[in-house]
């Protein structure tokens, strides 16, 4: 089979154009006339009763058009996850209660911002504030102000659960016993955000007929429409969500949004287009962070390093209301027994409501935080056992075709060659272990060497749960892609282009994207499940495929010829070894219109992870299947420790991946830059600061995001495990959410590699570095 | 000296044409730019001047619009992103952004294209310390600023052996 | 985030702003490069209802004196100051110091003379407080302070770069007021107090610097220390001027100074008296270096806390005075 045309090229991206030009519209560039602008009420305590709410002198202020408080909505609830066990708990706009600061209480649409802000002035909220809790060990406490009501089937014996994930197999206690060493450490990680460059926003506009029309900065529009119209009580038919491009999400821009709601409700009660867009303030303070994890982990394994025994008890920090709380809690279980074979497990996962913001998933959602602790601890475990780290890591990765516990399989892992590409690529042996202070040393710089593996899954069941993709053909035999897919960065259409210029043999530039409306393109899974290259890519593959195959029936009709003997090349199909005998697209889809009724030539295409699966596994015992595609990943980290200042620099990263095959390699790379960047954030700087459920640090200043300054060379070695195939389902992996986890723990690794300092927390600050040297 | 509160109409020089609008004092070049003028190009990341995602050169200068007074602009050659490219074709910054790759959701990248822009007219063969210099206040989440770098390189002219 | 509604005036002269500010009252504000004042409107933190501009007033370029002293216009951008050649060959250390500030972008914009007027900050003051810390802390005219609960004073930090360079330049700093021009050394425009760092009174306006003469032999350096060079405020930073002996390795006079550890920048008297006359050798460097951190304790600030600042200072000073002495390294 000959090399493909257009997947695995470098592809340059489709919307690269308008967005060097800065004609790309983001939600915060639409603005339909006759805007009003839109300002949200917020609580400034972290827990109390509302006992009332008086609006009368916002609503008669002049340029007012609309003030909505929660009994102006259908007092419909909602939730990231809505189980009949995780029912879903929070209010579009606060009832009768706060429980957190930031909360949202009511809100304006006026003719201008300075109106909007004055109307904010004339609510009165009279509140009784509750005693409130802010660490999620003292909220477990049965003497803790209790946040919400009690579910005793998941709280008992504890207080404020949000949720619990229970799993293993095999008997710990009896491992451990069979152990030669057993080793209990608790690492803790610490809260952090997002930080996407483009602030939340909405503009919602309700038309003459009632139907609502939105932008919205999101992660995919279908979940965002399904949870806007079912708080709204109004049909999916009734709400539009329409494509615009996103400035970034990382996972912080998933379900619905208080100021989403918010803005379609002023809308229509004002009867005018109204935007919302959160103050940058407002993001780092009130809008969901990630999950702050406290992981336990205690292992045993024989002296050749074979892991027997592993008990995970772990504590999210989840904030006021249940968000993604519940579902990071599974991700851990998942993300601590992937990579490595383990006989036996004991997994406990809590998800503990505190009165700080409600929390969403951050990049790699678990994955950084667990790879934190297994990898840094079996650094530890090597160390003390006299192993060497890479090879107690090849001992016990995973191999190609295993199957894991939950009865899924790995396929084509390429763990081990990850592991040992990465080890090769870097002279890991040849540096490790060098880099300890030696006596006398005028140089205060330390350079150390440390690795860290990990996985992901690509694509799992969560509402949408599937993805189907159209392709039309234009009678000149150039086509149309009609996706829901979104691009928030990664290149969604333009790998989806690829896919189908590949099926159809149609040059990109003849391939237009529609993408992103809940209207015109068929449902999409989102951007935010790890499933974009497999299952929309999938999707887009068997929408062009239905469409070559109608072409090649044309073909052989026209041509009189075998189906089998005709190839696609060039928009035009030929019968092979006969050039001459060759009719272009064009010249089908006429001959088509003649012949056949004039059918036009549409495809539809549909995938789904696991299409006999029904559902997602139970987030509350993991039991089920997961996923059919993982990815795997090694990366090593070479670090600058100056020893002066505590400051240390990420030199070098180097990430060795199994992602199946790359569709456009050079949005890979991308994709494992940013995450080289974000890790390094997570490292060394960056920190949410709260006090008593309040953000210190609420701006780009003060939250220290990488500038170019902290740019670390990050190189790349593809370890290829799968193939595109023609007509055949691909299992490409997921590029976009692995490369986080592995590098910190790596970072974590060289560090001790450099100063003997070993850290149990993120972030590995400066101060704590010279605490560790016992400089201050 | 005229003091003044309330709307005025003022007169700005944009991309080569002049722009009246009626602004009022308080009213930043940034909100001009983008609610008036239809110029959306500049972004309001963070409005305090700590993103770089409102960049627009001032008589060549990088400036922040979210710190400027519209009412203070009025002398200046303003050039927005908009005015780097003439119709479809692109300015060379451009097009180097384009083939390193260096563009993802794209919002930090008219502020980092125009900042290119100026430090390139400014000096031809810009340093690595240099380079890190004119980019240090443009925050960027999604690439790690590796192909940022490449591109810039590749603008100036300054990255070997590429194609 | 909004800006308040203000009537606008744009002044022709330092003078006319001069007397328009000393007309107005605490509600008016002057704005140069804007950088610092309009995030203080945006957060709140001053409401003015009127704005004097000062971008139609024209820096004038360095002057060099005929007694070699050279004197910098309050207006100077810190982009002009940083690439000034003349700058850069008679006071690198300041050159070094503006170069540091902020970004490129804000550097095109801020002033010399808006670095040094900058207010003191903090953490829990530097950000808006529509539901968060809404009861006013003492910078803000309210009672109580939020970074220490049970403490009765201010704990805002003054943190502009060009300070600690001007002030061991020994530059006096020209003011424009009601009662005409007055001429101070810089440090007198200090007071230490974080509820207002400034001794400027009403309609008062810093409008030059005048940096003295250079001497035959100095060493000079600058360091801005944080954890994201480029981008953000230092945790702390230092400057160091040493006029040194014909054979360029005793030091005559020393002069070095510390921005961020407290409301004002402060010099480490003690340690500039240990390094007069001495061979400025690495013990010695690292001595004076000790001497300067146990004379100056640091306000914990941004989430630094004292030890780490003191042990960063000590560090600094060191290495400005390394790098200063690098020149003269004999070889």
């Amino acid at each position: 089979m000959s090399a493909p045309d257009y997947v695995g090229k470098r592809v340059l991206r489709k919307d690269g154009p308008v967005k060097v030009t800065g004609r790309a519209k983001y939600t915060v560039d639409m603005q339909p006339g006759g805007l009003l602008t839109g300002r949200i009420l917020r609580s400034p305590h972290p827990h109390a009763r509302i006992l009332n709410i008086d609006t009368t002198r916002a609503s008669k202020l002049a340029g007012v058009k609309a003030v909505i408080t929660a009994r102006d909505t259908p007092g419909i609830k909602h939730g990231f996850v809505e189980t009949p066990r995780y029912p879903a708990d929070q209010w579009p706009l606060a009832a009768d209660r706060v429980r957190y600061v930031g909360e949202e209480i009511a809100a304006v649409a006026a003719v201008d911002s300075h109106v909007a802000a004055e109307a904010l002035a004339l609510i009165r909220v009279e509140y009784e504030p509750l005693p409130a809790v802010f660490d999620p060990e003292a909220a477990m406490a049965p003497d803790a102000p209790d946040i919400h009501p009690r579910n005793s089937r998941i709280t008992d014996p504890f207080n404020n659960i949000a949720g619990k994930t229970e799993s293993g197999w095999g008997d710990v206690a009896e491992g451990f016993a069979r152990s030669d060493y057993v080793r209990e450490d608790r690492f803790r990680s610490h809260l952090r955000t997002h930080g996407y460059l483009e602030p939340q926003a909405t503009v919602a506009d309700c038309g003459a007929g009632g139907k609502l029309n939105i932008w919205t900065s999101s992660q995919g529009p279908f979940i965002k429409r399904a949870k806007l119209a079912r708080t709204l009580g109004l049909s999916q038919a009734a709400v539009r969500i329409q494509h615009a491009y996103v400035g970034g999400a990382f996972g912080g821009k998933i379900d619905l949004f208080a100021h989403e709601f918010c803005a379609a409700l002023l809308s229509l009660k004002s009867g005018r287009p109204v935007k919302i867009e959160a103050s940058r303030d407002e993001i780092f303070s009130a809008y969901r962070h990630g999950q702050p994890l406290i992981v336990d982990l205690k292992t045993g394994v024989k002296k050749d390093g074979s892991l027997l025994a592993q008990q995970i008890r772990i504590i999210n920090n989840c904030g006021a209301y249940r968000g993604s709380g519940v579902v990071v809690i599974f991700l851990s279980w998942g993300f601590a027994m992937l990579p490595y074979r383990l006989p036996n497990l004991a997994y406990e996962g809590f998800a503990v409501y505190t009165n700080n913001p409600v929390r969403a998933p951050q990049r790699g959602h678990g994955a950084p935080q667990v790879r934190f602790a297994v990898e840094s601890q079996l650094d530890m475990i090597a160390a003390e056992l006299g192993l060497d780290p890479i090879g107690i890591r090849l001992k016990n990765a995973r191999r190609p075709g295993e199957t894991l516990p939950n009865g899924d399989n790995v396929h084509n892992c390429g763990l081990i060659p990850c592991i040992q590409k990465a080890v090769e690529h870097t002279g890991f042996h040849q540096k490790y272990g060098r880099g300890r202070p030696t006596a006398g040393a005028k140089d205060p710089l330390r350079r150390g060497i440390g690795i860290g593996v990990s996985a992901y899954f690509s694509g799992s069941l969560i509402y949408p749960n599937s993805s189907s993709v159209v392709v039309k053909m234009n009678d000149d035999g150039s086509a149309t892609l009609l996706t829901g897919a979104l691009d928030i960065g990664q290149g969604a259409e333009t790998i989806l282009c690829q896919i189908v210029a590949e099926e159809l043999k149609i040059p990109l530039e003849e391939i237009e994207v529609l993408a992103a409306d809940t209207e015109t393109t068929p449902v999409d899974i989102g951007s935010w499940i790890s499933g974009n290259a497999y299952v929309t890519g999938n999707a887009a593959r068997e929408a062009a495929s239905v469409v070559r195959r109608k072409l090649l029936e044309l073909a052989a009709e026209e041509l009189e010829a075998n189906p089998d003997d005709l190839v696609a090349s060039d928009k035009s199909v030929y019968v092979t070894g006969s050039s001459d005998r060759r009719l272009s697209y064009a010249e089908l889809i006429a001959a088509g219109i003649r012949r056949r009724r004039g059918d036009p030539l549409i495809g539809e295409g549909h995938w789904r992870t696991l299409r006999d699966v029904p559902y997602h596994p139970s987030l509350a015992t993991t039991k089920g299947r997961w996923s059919e595609n993982y990815a795997f990943d090694a990366q090593v980290a070479e670090v600058e420790v100056d020893t002066d200042t505590g400051v240390v620099r990420l030199v070098r990263a180097v990430t060795a991946h199994d992602c199946g095959f790359p569709i456009n390699p050079l949005l890979v790379e991308g994709q494992i830059d940013g995450q080289v960047s974000m890790a390094l954030g997570h490292a060394f700087m960056e920190e949410v600061r709260m006090q008593s459920g309040r953000t210190l640090n609420p701006s780009f200043l003060e939250y220290r995001m990488p500038t170019i300054y902290q740019m670390a060379a990050s190189e790349h070695i593809d370890v290829i495990t799968e193939s595109y195939q023609k007509d055949r389902p691909f299992r490409t992996k997921e590029v976009g959410e692995g490369y986080v986890s592995a590098i910190l723990a790596a970072i974590a690794n060289a560090i001790y590699d450099a100063v003997g300092v070993r850290l149990f927390e993120t972030p590995f600050t400066p101060e704590k570095i010279l605490k560790g040297l016992g400089k201050i | 000296m005229d003091e003044y509160i309330g709307k005025k109409l003022i007169q700005l020089k944009i991309n080569g044409e002049r722009f009246s609008a009626a602004a009022e004092p308080h009213e930043t070049l940034l909100e001009v730019l983008r609610n008036r003028l239809g110029l959306t190009g500049a972004k309001a990341g963070c409005d305090v001047g700590e993103c770089g995602a409102c960049t627009v050169l001032m008589d060549g200068k990088p400036v922040l619009a979210c710190l400027l007074l519209a009412v203070d602009c009025q002398q200046a050659e303003i050039t927005t992103i908009e005015g780097l490219s003439q119709g479809r074709e692109l300015a060379s910054v451009q097009e180097a952004f384009l083939a390193e790759g260096a563009v993802q959701c794209g919002f930090c990248t008219p502020g980092m294209v125009l900042a290119t822009s100026a430090l390139l007219t400014q000096s031809i063969r810009p340093s690595e310390e240099d380079i890190k210099r004119a980019l240090a206040g443009h925050l960027c989440r999604c690439t790690g600023y590796n192909k940022i770098f490449a591109a810039v390189q590749r603008a100036a002219g300054t990255d070997r052996g590429k194609a | 985030m909004l800006l308040p509604k203000f009537s606008y005036v744009k002044a022709a002269s330092l003078g006319e702003a001069s007397r328009l500010l000393a007309a107005g009252d605490r509600k008016t504000c002057l704005a140069a490069g804007g950088t610092e004042l309009l995030p203080r409107m945006k957060y709140g933190l001053v409401r003015p209802e009127k704005v004097i501009s000062l971008k139609g007033v024209a820096a004038a370029a360095p002057e060099r004196a005929a007694d070699g002293s050279i004197r910098l216009d309050a207006l100077m951008t810190l982009s002009a100051a940083a690439a000034s050649s003349l700058i850069q060959a008679h006071a690198p250390v300041l050159a070094a110091a503006a170069a540091a500030v902020g970004s490129s972008e804000i550097r095109n914009m801020a002033t010399l003379g808006g670095n040094l007027c900058q207010e003191s900050r903090c953490l829990y003051y530097n950000q808006p407080h529509d539901f968060q810390f809404t009861m006013p802390c003492f910078k803000r005219g309210g009672d109580c302070c939020y970074f220490i609960p049970e403490g009765k004073k201010c704990r805002a930090v003054y943190m502009a770069d060009t300070a600690p360079a001007f002030i061991c330049l020994g530059a006096e700093v020209h003011i424009v007021g009601p009662r005409g021009v007055r001429r101070i050394p810089l440090e007198g425009l200090y007071r230490n107090d974080p509820l207002q760092p400034l001794t400027l009174s009403a309609g008062e306006i810093l409008s030059g610097i005048l940096i003295p003469a250079r001497p035959a032999h100095r060493a000079e350096a600058f360091a801005k220390f944080s954890w994201r060079p480029g981008f953000e405020f230092s945790a702390v930073s230092v400057a160091a001027v040493l006029n040194l002996a014909e054979d360029r390795q005793t030091c005559r006079h020393a002069r070095i100074a510390a921005g961020s550890l407290a409301a004002a920048p402060l010099r480490s008297p003690k340690a500039e008296a240990a390094l007069k006359d001495k061979r400025l050798s690495t013990e010695a460097i690292a001595a004076a270096a000790d001497q300067a951190a146990r004379e100056i304790r640091p306000v914990p600030h941004h989430g630094y806390t004292r030890a780490y600042l003191r042990e960063c200072h000590r560090v600094q000073v060191r290495r400005v005075l390394s790098t200063a002495m690098r020149p003269f390294a004999k070889t």
